[in-house]
């Protein structure tokens, strides 16, 4: 199967940068600066790459937002956001550990298309490690006058699942409680101390040497329609091989769990959440869906970063949703009522039931709830809150009836 | 309180004064350095106090409510003392799926203290901790700065006598 990102896992010594270079390392750098900036985006665009940290917003049509020097002079930034949080991801502390320099030319060749100086890779306070690397790293490429035409600097964040989302990176950055902002303006226009700042994922920037090197069509050719290239997927729980694995966007959900080894020994596929614990979970049914960020829609979920946890016939969906609601309501940044308010309700109903406690309103207050959530707050955690519970509600509403004592009347 | 902590009362030694001074220059912005300066801090004292917030206010020029707001807000920081070795335990779903809650207990029973309590020699304390990123290694644990995979009462008892 076509690897991209991961093709020189095998080799040890990846991340220093005499051997990255020896497996073409720097090369889509180098034809990046022969080329205009423009033309850098147009290959972007014609690879169809799509944004891996989760929005799966087209890299190339979001670079094609920031307004160009001549219109509005001053620094521009490049920020990476290293700050994966999301239960079910670790593909960005794997690809950082062993392929530091892929995500560094990425980076590089952003900063060349659009004209920024200044570059940071926001990473989350607990990946000391991978600070480590990377600080190692530029060390490595500064050494060799690979960043002449943009610095790279680091900044750990500090614990906050929000800070994740980018204009909650920004604010953090500057300084501030991870609070979302309201767009617009969009960090294209407004981000960074007010300046265009592009935030783009790890895995999304590592994809640009590749689509540098080989061009734009080669990587589009990859994937399926309007979704180039691979995606990296983390999968973990009930399977037997958890790991990262990389395969073409499109590839079925069945073909995902192969790679994988299939559920753990002795055991039935309950379901499974494809993209991180936010996202409502694949069925069996869907074994055979192809898994990009369009065609995934049609089970009513969403490809998120890829964090694919596999989940058996012992997991309860009450006992599940309560796991990720309890996430929410800690992680829950407060700016927003429903949200704040309604993640904590939406536990302690969750608890009820666990307890033996439960009434048979609580289902269609579980239901109730979500919809008073989901749509109004300013960020999608939001939106996650209310979609969460309604999801193992309606897919496994016998699981939520048989714990609640007088539940088989609802 | 209010920011009224005066040079002369710092809760901070010469060099590490002059670390806090440093994050107001390393990036275009003295705030971007913020939330650095404050994991410093944290680092230093285990936890960070309100002397501690005004002082970084003073040498940030900010208000000390605008610098307590970062410093109250996210959870790397605390304002109980955490051990020397500050243990996370990860309770994420696929941590839970592989038995975070027996790690938990051995933790509680291991280290003889509830969650966000310092052993009384100062030396551990245990926090549940949201998703550490290590899903295939799960249940994990996050101690200081160091991942430890597979974490079963085995592990925490190791991690207890100084072996892991």
């Amino acid at each position: 199967m076509t690897k991209i990102l991961t093709k020189h896992f095998d080799e040890p010594k990846l991340h220093e940068l005499e051997t990255y270079r020896r497996l073409d390392g720097y090369k889509g750098l180098a034809k990046a600066l022969t080329m205009a900036p423009a033309e850098v985006t147009a290959e972007v665009l014609k690879s169809n790459l799509r944004g891996l940290g989760g929005a799966g917003f087209p890299t190339g049509a979001k670079w094609g937002t920031v307004p160009p020097v001549d219109k509005v002079p001053g620094p521009r930034y490049v920020v990476v956001n290293c700050d994966e949080s999301e239960p079910g991801c670790f593909k960005d502390r794997v690809l950082v550990t062993r392929a530091p320099h892929q995500l560094i030319e990425g980076l590089l060749i952003a900063a060349h298309a659009l004209g920024a100086k200044e570059t940071y890779i926001f990473i989350r306070g607990e990946y000391q490690n991978q600070y480590d690397v990377l600080r190692r790293a530029i060390d490595e490429a500064n050494a060799a006058g690979l960043t002449k035409h943009a610095s790279i600097d680091l900044m750990r964040g500090a614990g906050a699942y929000i800070s994740g989302l980018d204009t909650a990176l920004l604010e953090t950055m500057e300084g501030k409680k991870a609070w979302p902002r309201q767009p617009p303006p969009f960090p294209t226009v407004a981000g960074l101390m007010g300046k265009p700042t592009v935030v783009n994922n790890v895995e999304t920037l590592s994809m640009l040497p590749f689509i540098l090197r080989e061009g734009g069509e080669a990587f589009a050719k990859i994937g399926s329609p309007k979704n180039g290239g691979t995606v990296v997927f983390s999968v973990s729980g009930h399977v037997r091989n958890p790991g990262i694995y990389e395969v073409p966007m499109g590839s079925t959900l069945r073909a995902v769990l192969a790679e994988a080894g299939g559920v753990r020994e002795g055991h039935k596929l309950k379901c499974v959440i494809p993209g991180g614990t936010s996202m409502p979970p694949l069925m069996e049914k869907d074994l055979d869906l192809k898994l990009d960020f369009d065609q995934i829609r049609a089970a009513g979920t969403f490809l998120g970063a890829g964090g694919m946890i596999v989940l058996d016939e012992t997991a309860d969906a009450v006992d599940v949703a309560h796991n990720i609601e309890r996430f929410l309501a800690h992680e829950s940044c407060g700016q927003c009522t429903p949200c704040r308010e309604g993640a904590v309700w939406t536990v302690e109903i969750l608890e009820r039931v666990m307890s033996g406690g439960g009434v048979s309103e609580d289902i269609p207050n579980l239901t109730r709830l979500g919809e008073n959530v989901t749509g109004k707050t300013i960020c999608a955690l939001g939106d996650t809150v209310g979609m969460v519970s309604r999801a193992y509600l309606q897919r496994f509403p016998e699981d939520f009836k048989k714990r609640i004592p007088d539940g088989q009347k609802s | 309180m209010s920011a009224t902590a005066t040079k002369s009362k710092t809760p901070f030694t010469p060099e590490q004064e002059k670390e806090l001074v440093a994050w107001t220059k390393r990036y275009p912005h003295s705030n971007m350095g913020l939330v650095e300066a404050l994991r410093a801090v944290q680092d230093w004292h285990r936890r960070i106090t309100e002397a501690d917030a005004a002082r970084v206010a003073e040498i940030f020029g900010l208000p000390f409510n605008r610098v307590w707001g970062v410093a109250t807000f996210f959870p790397s920081f605390t304002q109980w003392q955490t051990g020397r070795k500050r243990v996370g335990l990860c309770h994420g779903l696929s941590c839970w799926l592989a038995g975070s809650d027996a790690a938990e207990k051995a933790l509680r029973e291991t280290l003889g203290v509830p969650e966000k309590t310092c052993t009384a020699d100062g030396e551990f304390s245990w926090e549940a901790m949201e998703c550490l990123g290590a899903c295939e290694q799960a249940p994990a644990l996050l101690v200081n700065d160091r991942l430890i995979g597979r974490a079963d009462a085995a592990a925490i008892a190791a991690l207890k006598k100084g072996k892991k």
